[in-house]
Formats: structure tokens, sequence, C-alpha cells
């Protein structure tokens, strides 16, 4: 037991007392489950108890509870992350949100909605199309992810390129302070200038500063036509220069993703890519908006790509193969443990004309280090998660690795860019952080952090490396 | 070999976390609670069995038991964990076949070996029905099977297409024979001869599920030896999951080096669901007009051929006038699991709950799937109104068979 002074089953008993018996969960088979999230190699300790929390109220007993004898609490969407943001490493108490997943109201006539923390976002995007509005955020987990744990992390995903990410779609927020009281930040209107921006604090808090129980959003019209393409290259640098040059030139891909040919042959094992499998460099594109707007791009697209020499343009016309690739592209994170023992996928995010530096830089260190790595991300953002794989793990591999990615980090924030586009930094990246934002920078945010949580039990260890005493 | 768990020591492994599974799993779904989703029921059968840093407490075999094996994680698994197949091993290793008490395990044994409930157990089952003692949705007991009456060769009744052998499971063969009457009618009628073997067992996918290896490799064993020696196109059958097992788990039962294996093998990519079947070697003749609407359960094995998810769906559009109504999700499981929904009615129940709503929003009144488990277990919730077909017997009445 790491909490301070109270046993395991003082705890359990406490919590079960608080909240009833089938809300806490502290079997040791339990405590494993909720130990780590989609970084299994983060997983360092595991929880006292899981609570699976289903109201407001849960939330507010809970973490007065916690503060007051400084339990740590670690919220917990559906444990998909990549930055190892929901695993407890100081033990205590995860806090499964899931439960609360009920959408409370989507207006078409203000084009917002408010739901519960626990909403799984593919289940949101669904109903917000039946009344033909667009919710456009789409971490590649939207199939699992909620969307309290997609604010807690400013989740991205491939649409970025053209619509942005979670953040600018967040409009208010319901919280839960530590010391039990609830606050209702920002508002349902979409034009705010309140004082502090509370709201976009929260955002991306990564559970560090209060539990997020309900969000409001913003939503778009639902484009009427969605159209997949993909572009071969021959090389990686042809693709890499086609992703700003195709964006410069006018037309916006909805979704402009940069694979790599590795990436190609995992996707195509999973759901069949009808294009040749022998290219260096792949484009897979997502054009949305009125037919007349597709078929515009995709000539445009077309055009410049036939000029700078790529291989081939295919145009997807069947909807259930579109729809295959997608969801291979979506899956494409354990794909690679079907060759891999282990694979390390970095968020590092460098402006869009330094795309075709990157990529040679990440192959090069690669190469100079014998360890593979592999490019395939949302390049139209500038986002393109460099990965390290491991073909074994040993020591000395894990070694490898570690030095590849710290090079891979330093590269690109070199380059003006910055250390997480969309995954947050966890525990992943909190070694890196100071050096992209600076000492003064990071103070700020602690005292931050000490205005919200002055006792320390939010998510504790994680964003930045824990001061040692 | 399916059962080792020893052999799957390095695919325990392989899971990647990336928690996709909570999307699909109906007892997750249901239970909302993350220790009974894949990702982490592979996490605690890793601990407690492989590597053995964990006991083995009746939770660890709660968690083992509280699987539907739908294969639904398996089949949508990035990192290619063969889930069902460790939960199989799993089972395994913790029971050695005895999970169920010694009257289940009689009952199940005589199944496997006569292709379904036929004899004493019969009889039993039939009275402890009529005595209401049987669980809810428990499939109605009859006393005469369909290879009672059927056994040999039974000629195209036009110009021969085809020769296939027709697998009968112990559903079709010992609770519902009007859908194997409906098979042999409709394959004859499309110029098939039609072969129906005898001595065949239980696919042996019940004692699978048991983690009884023993059995389940006694029925393999007898069925391939018996299959792969006709001379026949292909070898079809109504149940998608006898398919799945004849088709794609067959040769995983067996241990390395048995010489079996090249036989599973080369029968393997000739087994096929009659309607998928049906729909690659096209209806002749066509069938005549019939105005009916119906809607579709996909049942959750279903796998192991690409074009099986919606084959009956292409069949029945040859029927003119036919109307297929989506229900909303399709492919969700119905809860069933082979005999699962005896061991864990209240869940099982959930889980069919929100099928029966998916089902009745279509306002449809005829509902097909291929899998007799899925349709016995939805019909005894659905009253008369509404009734649960093999796609198969609306082919029948199409043809006027």
């Amino acid at each position: 037991m790491k909490t301070a002074g109270m046993r395991a089953d003082e705890l359990e008993k406490d919590l079960k007392h608080l909240l009833g018996g089938e809300k806490v969960k502290t079997e040791p088979e339990d405590l494993l489950a909720y130990s780590s999230d989609a970084t299994r190699y983060y997983a360092q300790g595991k929880p006292d108890a899981v609570v699976l929390a289903e109201s407001v109220d849960d939330v507010c007993k809970l973490l007065k509870y916690s503060n007051q004898y400084e339990v740590p609490v670690t919220p917990r969407g559906a444990g998909s992350g990549l930055s190892g943001g929901a695993t407890p490493i100081k033990g205590g108490i995860v806090l499964d949100m899931k439960r609360m997943n009920k959408i409370l109201e989507i207006s078409k006539g203000n084009m917002t909605a408010r739901a519960e923390c626990g909403v799984v976002l593919a289940n949101f995007s669904r109903a917000v199309e039946k009344e033909k509005l667009f919710y456009p955020p789409d971490p590649q987990s939207m199939d699992v992810c909620t969307l309290g744990g997609n604010v807690a992390c400013r989740a991205g995903g491939p649409r970025g390129v053209k619509y942005g990410t979670t953040p600018h779609y967040v409009l208010g927020l319901e919280a839960v302070l530590p010391d039990g009281s609830v606050i209702n930040t920002g508002g349902i209107s979409v034009k705010q200038a309140n004082g502090y921006n509370i709201t976009q604090i929260l955002t991306g808090s990564e559970g560090t500063l209060a539990v997020i129980t309900k969000v409001n959003l913003r939503l778009l019209p639902l484009p009427p036509e969605r159209k997949t393409m993909v572009i071969v290259c021959d090389s990686p640098q042809l693709a890499a220069e086609l992703v700003s040059r195709i964006i410069y030139e006018g037309a916006i891909p909805a979704v402009l993703e940069y694979l790599s040919v590795g990436a190609i042959w995992l996707m195509n094992s999973f759901r069949p890519i009808p294009v040749a499998q022998d290219g260096q460099a792949y484009l897979l594109i997502e054009l949305d908006g009125t037919p007349a707007v597709i078929a515009a791009d995709i000539d445009l697209i077309k055009s410049i790509s036939v000029k700078m020499g790529a291989r081939e343009v295919k145009i997807i016309e069947d909807n259930k193969q579109a729809e295959g690739i997608w969801k291979a592209r979506r899956n494409l994170s354990p794909l690679v443990l079907r060759v891999y023992k282990k694979s390390i996928s970095e968020d590092v995010t460098v402006p869009r004309d330094r795309i075709p530096e990157m990529v040679k830089a990440v192959s090069e260190i690669g190469a100079s280090l014998g360890i593979p790595t592999g490019m395939s991300g949302h390049a139209g953002d500038g986002n393109i998660h460099p990965g390290v794989q491991l073909a074994e793990i040993t020591p000395e591999m894990e070694k490898k690795a570690e030095e590849a990615i710290r090079l891979i980090i330093e590269k690109g924030i070199e380059m003006g860019g910055t250390v997480s586009g969309e995954h947050g930094i966890g525990l992943h990246k909190s070694q890196y952080i100071e050096k992209e934002l600076g000492k003064i920078q990071m103070d700020l945010m602690k005292r931050i952090k000490y205005a919200f949580d002055p006792k320390g039990i939010m998510n504790p260890g994680k964003i930045w490396p824990e001061e040692k005493a | 070999m399916i059962g080792e768990l020893d052999d799957y020591k390095d695919l325990v492994v392989k899971c990647s976390h990336c928690a996709l599974c909570e999307a699909i799993c109906p007892v997750y779904l249901e239970d909302m609670l993350e220790t009974h989703v894949a990702r982490a029921r592979v996490d605690i059968i890793d601990q407690t069995l492989c590597k053995k840093t964990m006991p083995v407490t009746p939770r660890v075999k709660d968690i083992i038991n509280r699987c539907l094996l739908c294969t639904s994680c398996t089949r949508e698994c990035g990192a290619a964990v063969p889930v069902h197949e460790i939960i199989i091993a799993a089972r395994h290793a913790l029971y050695g076949g005895k999970r169920q008490n010694w009257l289940k395990r009689y009952i199940l044994k005589n199944m496997i070996e006569n292709r379904g409930i036929v004899g004493l157990p019969a009889y039993l089952l039939w009275t402890a029905q009529q005595l209401h003692l049987t669980p809810a949705g428990f499939p109605s007991i009859i006393l005469s099977t369909f290879t009672s009456k059927y056994r040999g060769t039974y000629p195209a009744s036009s110009e021969k297409r085809q020769k296939v052998a027709y697998f009968v499971g112990c559903a079709t063969n010992s609770m519902d024979p009007e859908t194997g009457e409906s098979v042999m009618r409709v394959l004859a009628h499309n110029g098939i001869e039609v072969v129906v073997p005898d001595k065949l067992m239980c696919c042996g996918i019940p004692a699978l599920a048991e983690g009884d290896m023993k059995s389940a490799q006694n029925a393999v064993r007898n069925n391939i030896a018996i299959l792969a020696d006709l001379d026949v196109d292909a070898v079809v059958t109504d149940c998608t999951s006898c398919g799945m097992m004849l088709r794609a788990e067959t040769g995983k039962v067996l241990p390395a080096d048995d010489p079996l294996l090249k036989k599973a093998a080369e029968l393997a990519p000739k087994i096929f669901e009659v309607t998928d079947y049906l729909n690659k070697i096209g209806l002749s003749p066509a069938p005549t007009t019939m105005q009916e609407s119906y809607t579709y359960h996909m049942p959750c094995h279903r796998g192991w051929t690409p074009t099986l998810d919606t084959a009956p769906i292409e069949v029945l559009s040859c029927i003119p006038g036919m109307e297929y109504h989506a229900m909303s999700e399709p492919g969700k499981c119905c809860g069933a699991g082979g005999a699962f929904f005896t061991e864990y009615e209240d869940l099982s129940g959930k889980i069919r709950k929100r099928k029966l709503d998916d089902i009745l929003s279509t306002g449809v009144k005829t509902v097909i799937s291929q899998c007799p488990g899925c349709r016995s277990y939805l019909a005894s919730a659905l009253g008369r109104k509404t009734r649960v077909i093999h796609p198969v017997t609306l082919l029948r009445k199409a043809y006027g068979l």
C-alpha cells in the first residue's frame, strides 16, 4: 500500500461504505486489469482499488474522501491512451468513468451537444450524424475511447489537418475539484470571453487537476459526401513533399496520412488495399464536402501527384472497401505487433514544411543505431508518429530504443515542433517536456496544479517527472 | 495446438493493450468492467496460468468461464491474438475437461458421439422439459432425428451440377430436422447430388468450449477420416459453428505431428456454409417471386470465409419480392454462446435484450440466421408472432418445395 497511513482493507471498507459495494473493486484480478493503458510497458504499479463512478455525486464523494486522506486518484476512460497517463503509478484509486455514458442533449439549433464524460466517441459521432451534424475529432481508438478522456488528453486524429483537434470543439465542462466541489466552466455559447479560460486549462490537464464529468461540445454540419484515395510513391521523400504541396495548392483533405511501406503491408494483411504493394511510401487521403468540391479536389491532387512523379493515384469507389482501409488504419498500432515484439509510437509533431526533413532524420537515426523505425501518421498536420520497433526485447535493444526516441524528440523540438501533438505527456514524455517549455513555464504549470490540487492527489507523477524529496 | 496453454505463451503477450476489444466484447459491454474484456482476460491468464505470479482464485475461474467464445475479439484483433483459443486452453488447464458435473459431462459425451441429444439423454431432457426443469431458452427436445431418416446418397432432381457431402450438426440432427429437410430439397432442386455420410460425430466445438480436448480430438479424428475419403466437390453445413470448427479449428485441435493433419488441411477449403456455397455455384433454377420481409442476425462464428457474413442476404436477393430490413448492428451477439446461457442466465438475458430490441424495431416478423443456437435462444424470447429460421427455409418456400 503506497497510500500514507492507510491499510488496503480500511480503504476498501471505507469506499464500499461511501459508494456501495458494487462500484468498488479490489480483487487482485481487477487491480491487474486497471494497472495499465495502451502502453503495457508503462504499467509500473497496481491501484489499491478501482471505483466505477455512476454519477457526479459518486465522484464528489470519492474525491472529498481521497482528498481528506490523501489517497491518489487516477481518472480513467477506456484506458486506450498512449502516454501511460492512466496508469496508477502511485497506487490509490483508479476512477473508471465509463459508466457515466449518457448523451444529454444534441441541439440542432445551436449546433452543440452535451454529454457525460464516459460516452464512447464513436457512439457520440454516430448519434450526432443521425441529426446531420458532425463531430470531427477522430483519435484512432474512437471505437472505445471516451469524450472525457479525449478532452483530458487533447486527443486529435487524422482529421486534425482540416478540422483541428478536440480542444477546438470544447465549449464548457462540468468538473469535480479534488475537494469535492463541482464547477461548470465555459458554457454552451460558441463565443466566450469570461475571464481565465478554465475550460481550456482542464482540456489537456490529463486528470492532474480535476475530474471532468460532463462536456459541452461544438458541432459542424455533416459533409454530404466522403471519398478515399491512395497515392503510391516511389520514395519517402516524394510522399513527404507531396503533403505540404497538396495543401499549399489549395486542396484541403479531411485526412492526409503518410504511410510507410511496412504500414501498408500490415494494413493489407488485415483488410485488402487495392494498390501496388511495392511502393516506398503511401499517402492515404479522405476528402469530404459536396460532390463538386470533392471532384475538384481529386482533379487537383491527381495533377499535382502526377506532375511530381507519383506512381499511382487510386480512388477507392467501393465504400465497404474504403471503410475497411480506415479500419485497418485504426488498427495499425496493434498490427505492428504481428511482426515486432514491442512498438513504441512517438507523437512528436513538426511544422508541415519540415516533414521531409523529419522523415529523413528518423530513418537516419534508426539506421545509425541499428533499430527499425517507422513513420506513419497524420502528415497533413505534421503529426507523423515516428515509431521505434523491437524484434526482440533485450536490455540492449531497450537502451537503443530509448536513445532513438530521445534523438527523434530532440530533432523534432529543434525543428520548432512539439513533443506531443495529440497523445499527451503522461509518463511517456514527462522527461522531455521541460526541454520544450523551459523551467519558468514548468514552474508556472506547477503553481496552477497547486491551485487546483494542493494535496497532489490527482494523477500524481504525470506530465512532469516526480520531484525527488 | 488448442488446449495446450504452453503453445500460446508467446501469443498471450502479443496483446498490444490497445483496448479496441472494449468495442466488441458482449460480456464487457454488459458488465462495463475492464476485468471482463479480452485485454484483461489474456493478462490474467498470463499471470495465473502461464507465469504463475498470481494464484488461481474462484474469481479467476469465473473470468475464464464468463466468455461466450463468440470470437469477436479474435476476429477483430489487430495484433492477431487468438483470444478464444487462449480461453479454451485456459479452461483445459484449469479443468482438464471436467468443468461440468458428471451428468452434464455424460450428456455432452453422448451428444458428441451421437451428434445431438438422442437416446437416453433425450428422454431424460424431454421429461425434464415437460416438468419445466430445463433452463429458460433451452431448445425443444424431439425424439426422432434427421439422420434416422436420411443416410446415403440422394440424387439431384435436375441435371447434376455438383456432388456435396452434407455435414449435419447436432442441433439440426436432433432438434431442428426441418432445416435439414430444407437443405436437402434446395440442394437437390439446384442440381446437386447430396451424400449424407453415416457415422459422423459432432463437429467437436461443444467439447472445445469445455476445454475437453480428448472428446474434441475424438470427434475431429472420426470426422476427418470419413469426410476426407469422400469424392465430393464440397462439404456443406447449415451451421456456422460446425463450419468454423471443420474449416478453421480442426487442424488446431490435433498435435503438430498427427498424420491426419494433412487430410484436414486438404479438406478445409472444401467446407462451406450452405448459403455461402449456393452463392458460389449460383442458384439454378432461379426462384420465383415471393413477397416477404426479413431481417438478418449474423452469427458470431462468421469469420471463416470472407463472404459468409452477408451470404444469406445475397442468396435471398435472388428471390424477386424479398425485402431485407437491416437491424442496427446485425453482427452483435445474441447472448446464447452455445450452452453459455444455461450457465450465465442473467448475463445472457441482458445481452439478448439488446438484440431483441434491435429485431423488434425493424417491425419485421421473419428473422433469419445460420446458427441454430442463436435461432432457438432468440425464438424462445420472441414469442409466436416472430419466427426465427434458417435462410434456406425461405429458399425452400420460394421454390415451393
